[in-house]
């Protein structure tokens, strides 16, 4: 041996320290001397056994307390633990383990991956739920059986009654019941008749005027149409009361209950199941679908309007009564916060369906007798003297109805 | 560490203790939360997965820590498969109450009974995931025993507690509680439960009187001052007098009953604490392992200054949201001022005060967790100590782990823990 080899090995003698050594079948704690050497850590009993040989390779770092190196080793189904509590020696195996990630830069690293691809998720649902959410509905609404959306609407039905009927005014909630509206109950059967005949729907429709102060109307889902009496009392010409009617029957033909229904549940699975599961994030699931949902009814509502124009004018009705009926109203309204409305603007409804309906000479879809009739669909009955007046309800009956027409 | 060893054959009792320091906790609870609100709670896994690593890590036993080696993408799968199993679920409940339309009470009673059993199965799994992750001296826990058994035990336990007023509320813990232990194991020593339904009945009856026994007094009274009979007659002839006749029955026990109430709920928040203490002192001095039996020294007092320091965090956080609100208020005046767009106004003044309903909220659920959830775990873990500890040095391995489904369906129907 020449001189010249001996002190390099001195010089690299293999860092050694104390640790604490499990073996993974038995619980026994073994205080060990750990050599950290070229491929790996020599573990040695008090006594200078050899007790195992780990590459470091495999080592993998587990979770322990600040001041403990705590090492496992990789696909191991042994539990085996060494714990190094020696920072000269905990140093030098970080050093020589490349896997054990010294400083944590690799688990760093990994954290921003997954924040970075957690936002991308959360990108990629919200652009699902604004863009695929509406054309997945609308795909799926007409393989939904018409049966089962009767049944939904059936579902719908009795709820909306409980809400809406206002017993206390003293007369039937539906009107054109009593002898006195029979007449009325006539001519809106006959108004829609025509519309009904012109739509050819693939189900059958039916309209309900019911006594609430308020101007609105809204479609069920499977064909059921409610008419609030404070619509009626609005209208000015059987044309009026057609547009809005026509409107409806968009809805319907459209089968736009269900697909709010499908839209709904779409987004429940993206908001609720997928994202927002925090404290305080129950606030922000009903935020993003507030504003959404009133996005997909923004754009059912326009196409209701072009179904209006479309129809009266198969009808050979006045395809811009729905806007000169809108327009009355208008000033009665407020428009509320725009992200949040159910219905576009109603300047823009009215611009737009004016647009789409060329302004031509029509006769009444209704004759004058018929007219009248209808617009008395709500009259009191005759034998019930404490009803009140059509059109005269009490303060107590307002404000239930949804949005504005 | 050598000399506990030394030791331990003439001191019985094995010191446990919590290394951790809450300004550590504090960090990592504050930067998940962050996190969890920018990835809209995906992030969750991973802060649920940081957080059981630092409690485990500095959770001390006869000088060894315990060792969490969950994987948050784990949950990550958990939850998923827990979606794939909810949805068609739901799924099936919304066809079945449409079916049945939407008023019908008893299928809307029945699904909330499949939830409420799901919930406790799925407490059952991530109980037993939670478990096989957990390293003593390289061997795991684990858990055994069919989760849908302890559903069904603790269901009925539920229907058990409400039937009494609470009152059977000690045994039916005592009972959940052994089926859990004698199913738990470390190693090859088996775990037991003998904490009794009694001892906690005999400590938490004056809780019970004080916060359920005015109320169910005050119902007596008022029972006793209701003319039953009249009453019948009355309903029998469908008059609308009736509900008239029962308030000119009641009114002299209205009095009672407002008394009745405000001491019930004094004595609800002050009695929290003590509830919180006794029941957790019961908890860990109920603990065995083979020979290996936990006492613990919780004191009520120290329960109490946890959550004295809750409410002082908790109105802190108050007054700084309020003077951010405040601060808001004046910035969304000075933007209607700036642009006269009433829009975008609306937009503005939404998003902020969603971000500061979603920070206080988010801060008090931190809050609660850095000063009551961990604060009561490092109580628990300080104030216990083992006897019979040198059974922890000859123990073999058993078991396997498990899948993290349990803790997905857990997390995906909210009743998960820590």
């Amino acid at each position: 041996m020449t001189p010249t080899t001996d002190p390099p090995a001195a010089a690299t003698a293999p860092p050694r320290g104390p640790a604490i050594y499990f073996d993974g079948t038995c619980s026994a704690r073994n205080d060990v001397l750990v050599e950290a050497g070229t491929a790996g850590l020599q573990i040695f009993s008090a006594d200078r056994h050899l007790l195992d040989e780990w590459l470091y390779a495999e080592l993998r770092r587990q979770a322990a307390p600040d001041g403990v190196l705590r090492l496992g080793r990789n696909g191991e189904t042994l539990l085996a633990r060494l714990e190094v509590r020696d920072s000269a020696l905990a140093a030098a195996i970080e050093d020589r383990a490349v896997t054990l990630d010294r400083g944590g830069a690799a688990e760093r690293k990994l954290r921003r991956k997954v924040v970075i691809l957690s936002l991308a998720a959360v990108v990629s649902l919200i652009f699902t739920a604004i863009i695929g959410v509406p054309v997945l509905a609308t795909r799926l609404t007409p393989l939904i059986p018409v049966s089962v959306e009767q049944k939904l609407g059936n579902a719908v039905d009795s709820q909306i009654r409980a809400t809406l009927d206002t017993k206390h005014l003293g007369a039937a909630f539906v009107c054109g019941t009593g002898s006195s509206g029979a007449a009325g109950q006539a001519a809106l059967d006959k108004l829609v008749g025509k519309l009904k005949t012109a739509a050819a729907l693939p189900y059958p429709l039916r309209v309900d005027v019911v006594r609430r102060p308020d101007f609105n109307a809204f479609a069920l889902p499977g064909g059921h149409i409610y008419v609030f009496q404070g619509l009626i009392d609005r209208a000015q010409s059987p044309d009026e009361l057609a547009g809005v009617l026509a409107h409806e029957i968009g809805h319907v033909a459209h089968r736009d209950g269900t697909r709010t229904v499908l839209q709904t549940a779409g987004l429940s699975f993206l908001f609720g199941m997928m994202l927002g599961d925090f404290v305080g994030g129950g606030a922000v699931v009903i935020a993003a679908k507030t504003v959404l949902r009133s996005s997909y009814s923004r754009r059912a509502e326009a196409s209701a309007d072009t179904y209006s124009v479309v129809l009266m004018r198969k009808v050979g009705g006045d395809p811009r009564a729905l806007a000169t009926i809108l327009e009355r109203v208008m000033a009665e309204k407020d428009e509320g916060i725009k992200i949040l409305a159910d219905h576009p603007d109603t300047k823009d409804r009215i611009v737009a369906i004016n647009a789409a309906a060329p302004a031509v000479a029509t006769t009444p879809l209704l004759g004058a007798a018929d007219w009248a009739a209808l617009k008395q669909i709500c009259a009191p009955l005759p034998a019930s003297g404490t009803a009140p007046a059509s059109g005269t309800a009490p303060a107590g009956g307002t404000a239930v109805g949804g949005g504005q027409k | 560490m050598a000399t506990i060893e030394i030791l331990s054959p003439i001191v019985p009792a094995v010191a446990v203790r919590f290394l951790g320091k809450e300004d550590a906790y504090w960090r990592l609870r504050i930067k998940g939360a962050a996190l969890v609100v920018v990835t809209l709670g995906i992030y969750r896994f991973w802060l649920a997965t940081d957080v059981r690593r630092f409690l485990w890590s500095n959770t001390e036993i006869s000088g060894d820590t315990l060792e969490y080696n969950g994987l948050a993408t784990e949950l990550l799968v958990g939850f998923l498969f827990a979606v794939a199993i909810l949805v068609p679920l739901y799924m099936v409940f919304a066809l079945v109450m449409l079916e049945l339309g939407m008023v019908a009470i008893k299928p809307a009673l029945i699904g909330f009974a499949l939830l409420a059993l799901l919930g406790e199965y799925a407490l059952y799994r991530a109980r037993r995931y939670r478990l096989t992750r957990t390293v003593f001296r390289g061997l795991r826990f684990d858990q055994h025993g069919s989760p849908w058994r302890y559903a069904c035990y603790a269901l009925v336990c539920w229907g058990i507690v409400i039937v009494t007023l609470g009152l059977a509320y000690p045994w039916t813990q005592a009972f959940l509680e052994r089926f859990k232990m004698r199913n738990t194991s470390y190693g090859d020593l088996q775990g037991r439960f003998e904490g009794s339904g009694l001892s906690l009945f005999l400590r938490g009856l004056p809780m019970w009187l004080l916060i359920v026994g005015p109320i169910v007094v005050a119902l007596g009274v008022l029972s006793a001052q209701i003319d039953w009979d009249a009453l019948s007659r009355l309903m029998e002839k469908g008059d609308d007098d009736a509900a008239k006749m029962i308030g000119n029955m009641l009114a002299p026990g209205i009095g009672i009953a407002i008394a009745a109430a405000s001491i019930s709920l004094i004595a609800l928040p002050l009695l929290y604490p003590v509830f919180q203490a006794v029941k957790l002192r019961w908890w860990i001095s109920g603990l065995r392992f083979g020979e290996v039996a936990v006492t613990s020294r919780l004191r009520i007092r120290q329960v109490y200054r946890v959550y004295l320091r809750l409410m002082l965090y908790l109105f802190l956080l108050g007054l700084l949201a309020s003077i951010m609100g405040g601060m808001t208020v004046f910035a969304v005046v000075g933007i209607v001022r700036l642009i006269h767009n009433a829009t975008l106004t609306q937009v503005v003044v939404g998003a902020i005060s969603l971000l500061l309903y979603v920070v206080v909220m988010i801060g008090s659920s931190t809050i609660y967790q850095v000063i009551v959830a961990a604060g009561l775990w490092r109580l628990g873990v300080d104030t216990a100590a083992l006897t019979g500890g040198q059974a922890l040095d000859g123990v073999r391995a058993t078991g396997s782990a498990s899948s993290a489904l349990g803790e997905g369906l857990a997390d995906a129907l909210g009743v998960g823990s820590i």
